[in-house]
């Protein structure tokens, strides 16, 4: 029998699926490696301990579970967060580690580009925000301040392409993660030169830039043997995570958005078209030629609601946050839709999508004497779903959206995935458990096979049982908060800048 | 309760106990000037604050302490009053005889009934503490009166009481130190400190007991959470760091690959050899001839 294997390079950790050819789960294992701050707003990760989690992940998946049930690995198919960049020397060795994408060194690279008069054309032509998380910025950093790096360097790679390459000797680099560095003209599918100019490299110092169904060549006789996979084993390059997390709820064509909420967010559309905003407030990421993925990303997902946990909750048993949020959530629902009147402003990260302010910060407003902790609780939660709504709202001005589908381990319980269908008053759609990430890839990999004869045709097998229909009293007493969430978010402007700048 | 002094060599009371050096009681009812002065000693030492509030400074800082916190002062550090005032109030404290040095850790003595593992980890996570205030201790007076009450009646047993209740006060120590700096809430950041241990000191052979005793955590519940959290096991995300660090060093040809497999915590060459063979699918020479030979 044969399978798939699905490996995805996250934020803090590798996870990888085997799947049968009809899309069932056989097995997944996850590894975790950690992300080192080294300074505030560092966020770097070795890229060797990335590559090694990732085989000790795949070899015990392989040994534990595909080989003893008999499977044979047709093909094993890779998606990674975006935005990372790690640049290598003339023999391949990473100088540093990795600088991932939540880093924010590259702030003032960013600015400079987003107030100058060259900046706009360069968003337009890219699709990706003019922010530190870029490549093209992070490349900028370290060309302006880390010489011997830049001097050193004779490639850059993303997290993904480094893996890869120590898997096959191949130096590539995907639509999907090459549409988020900055770099490419996504309408052009070239590397854009404006975009290199200012990041201050050359195209021949990017990996081979492929389609995401694109055969990486084949692995290192080493790695055959010690992984015991057969010499035709087809590595994919695949796509990113958030590409696949759609393609994997099967959203495709008019009328359909997803949400991903785990610790931060995003909510995407896929279409044949880019979504060209004057204000730069969206990103357009490619899956395939003629497919991109839009949306705005949140930095103030599940992780402030763990934050709120970790201040307030009960925590009866040492480290049990599960059981800490649940015990708030019940809480909560002792508490009507609104909190009666107390707003929560999430940005305790700062935030991107829609209002792009590194210096916004978090506020409780409208709390009176007859507040409670449950209140607290409540408006925590319908804060940070608020914000993911104002990022459906703006998409909206391009796009109807008719229907919802959600993924990620936040957005999916079941408390905030009936708020959401209240807050948008549209229905929702999920599966729970369900990894849309790794589906994704099964799906991908699916194509790439011959299994399915395009993306619609995948697509459309894309079955999300668990339905959340919205209540329309909920909604309205949402909206009469929201209107007011939504002011407080830019009015607040001034005083979030002058905050941030003492603290 | 009333003011005493017990003194290893003149006070009867401390001859079949030659590791306590000291244990008593002060009780000042006015400010003295000079009357405790910065000092410091060979030994451990563990002061109860019973009444009053004192401003001790410890180990290059300066701390408040009200009834009920406990000072840990370790061998060579300086403890005492900043101005040498003796405030009003009450403690007690006691000073044991116990070696603590860099390399080997504390060595208790013959009278603890601890094992050596775990003299070992208590060590680690005393000279890795940098809290030597433990707040709101109760258990810290309440044993320290006890072993005074063994002392002085001497009934049936004493001698192994006293030496239990000293095991004691150390092991609720240990683990009051472990909770103050893990609250039990935070989990990536716990394991992000416990990361760094084994960084900073990863030619140690690590065990299970010990990483969890620096998380402060039970082994079942350490293992069930590093697992579901890391999808390791404890030891091997501990073998997967050493492999990531070994890569490192392979790629510089100065380094003999003994000393890799010994930097990196690998008893021997020949497990270093098969472990990351296992893992890379290369062994480390061969590994480094790959990396060498495309330098060239």
């Amino acid at each position: 029998m044969k399978c798939i294997i699905t490996i995805e390079l996250g934020t803090n950790a590798v996870r990888v699926f085997a799947f049968d050819l009809d899309g069932n789960i056989i097995g997944s294992l996850k590894g975790y490696y950690p992300t080192f701050h080294t300074q505030p707003d560092y966020s770097e990760q070795d890229p060797d301990q990335v590559f090694l989690t990732m085989l000790y992940v795949l070899k015990n998946l392989l040994n534990d579970t595909i080989y003893p049930k008999k499977y044979k690995v047709a093909c094993i198919c890779f998606s990674s967060s975006m935005h990372s960049v790690l640049a290598i020397d003339k023999h391949g060795n990473p100088l540093g580690y990795a600088i991932t994408w939540s880093d924010n060194r590259a702030k003032k690279e960013a600015q400079l580009l987003k107030t100058s008069s060259a900046g706009k054309a360069v968003y337009k032509a890219t699709g990706t925000p003019l922010h530190p998380m870029s490549p093209m910025m992070k490349i900028a950093w370290i060309k302006n301040n880390d010489k011997d790096r830049f001097k050193q360097t004779s490639k850059i790679l993303s997290l993904k392409s480094y893996v890869i390459q120590q898997l096959t000797g191949e130096y590539m680099i995907d639509y999907s993660i090459a549409s988020a560095t900055g770099l490419l003209n996504i309408h052009k599918i070239k590397w854009e030169p404006d975009a290199l100019k200012f990041a201050g490299i050359n195209a021949h110092m990017l990996p081979d830039l492929v389609p995401v169904f694109t055969s990486a060549g084949k692995l290192k006789k080493a790695y055959q043997t010690s992984l015991g996979l057969s010499a035709d084993t087809k590595i994919i390059v695949g796509s990113s995570d958030g590409c696949m997390a759609i393609l994997g709820d099967g959203v495709k064509g008019e009328g359909m958005a997803t949400i991903t909420i785990e610790d931060s967010g995003a909510v995407r559309v896929m279409g044949n078209k880019v979504l060209q905003d004057d204000k730069q407030r969206f990103f357009n990421y490619l899956l395939t030629e003629d497919c991109y993925i839009s949306g705005g990303p949140t930095n103030n997902g599940g992780i402030i609601f763990e934050w709120f946990t970790r201040q307030f909750g009960d925590f009866k048993n040492p480290f049990d946050i599960d059981h800490s949020m649940q015990e708030l959530i019940n809480d909560a629902l002792k508490v009507p839709a609104g909190s009666d009147g107390l707003i929560f402003l999430p940005y305790l990260l700062g935030e991107r999508a829609p209002i792009w302010n590194a210096n916004a910060r978090g506020i409780y407003f409208g709390l009176n004497i007859k507040h409670e902790k449950t209140h607290f609780v409540r408006a925590t939660i319908e804060g940070i779903l608020y914000e993911i709504y104002s990022i459906g709202k703006t998409l909206e001005e391009h796009r109807s959206i008719k229907s919802l589908s959600i993924n990620g381990s936040f957005g999916s319980m079941p408390f905030c995935t009936q708020m959401l269908a209240d807050i948008y008053n549209k229905p929702v759609r999920l599966r729970q458990n369900f990894h849309s990430v790794g589906f994704g890839s099964f799906l991908l990999s699916a194509i790439e096979m011959g299994i399915y004869k395009s993306l619609d045709e995948a697509v459309k097998t894309v079955v999300l049982p668990d339905q959340y229909l919205p209540d329309k009293q909920n909604h309205k007493e949402y909206m009469k908060y929201f209107k007011i969430f939504e002011r407080l978010s830019v009015k607040l402007a001034p005083e979030f800048e002058e905050i941030a700048n003492l603290q | 309760m009333n003011q005493f002094v017990l003194k290893q060599g003149s006070s009867e009371e401390l001859r079949f106990f030659p590791h306590i050096l000291e244990l008593g009681i002060v009780k000042n009812s006015s400010i003295r000037l000079n009357a405790f002065p910065k000092i410091s000693s060979d030994g451990i030492k563990i002061f109860s604050v019973i009444e009053g509030k004192f401003e001790w400074w410890l180990g290059g800082g300066q701390y408040s302490l009200f009834p009920n916190d406990v000072a840990l002062i370790l061998p060579q550090q300086e403890f005492g009053s900043s101005n040498g005032v003796l405030e009003i109030g009450c403690f007690s404290w006691m000073h044991l005889n116990t070696r603590l040095k860099k390399d080997d850790g504390i060595s208790m003595g013959s009278w603890s009934g601890l094992s050596e593992n775990e003299t070992h980890a208590i060590s680690k996570i005393l000279l890795a503490n940098n809290s030597p205030i433990l707040s709101k201790f109760n258990e810290g007076a309440r044993i320290l009166k006890l072993i005074q009450q063994e002392l002085f009646n001497q009934e049936l047993g004493y001698h192994a009481r006293v030496n239990h209740l000293i095991d004691e006060l150390f092991i609720l120590i240990i683990r009051q130190l472990t909770k103050q700096s893990n609250p039990g809430r935070d989990f990536p950041k716990t394991f992000m400190n416990l990361e760094q241990a084994l960084r900073q000191n990863l030619s140690h052979q690590w065990t299970v007991e010990e990483m969890a005793a620096l998380v402060g955590l039970g082994t079942t519940l350490f293992n069930e959470k590093v697992k579901s959290y890391s999808g390791f096991s404890p030891i091997n995300y501990l073998i997967n760091i050493r492999i990531s660090e070994a890569i490192k060093l392979l790629k510089r040809p100065d380094i003999s690959l003994t000393d890799i497999a010994l930097d990196t915590g690998f008893y021997s060459s020949q497990h270093f050899s098969t472990t990351f063979k296992k893992l890379t699918g290369y062994t480390p020479s061969e590994f480094r001839k790959n990396h060498l030979s495309k330098n060239k």
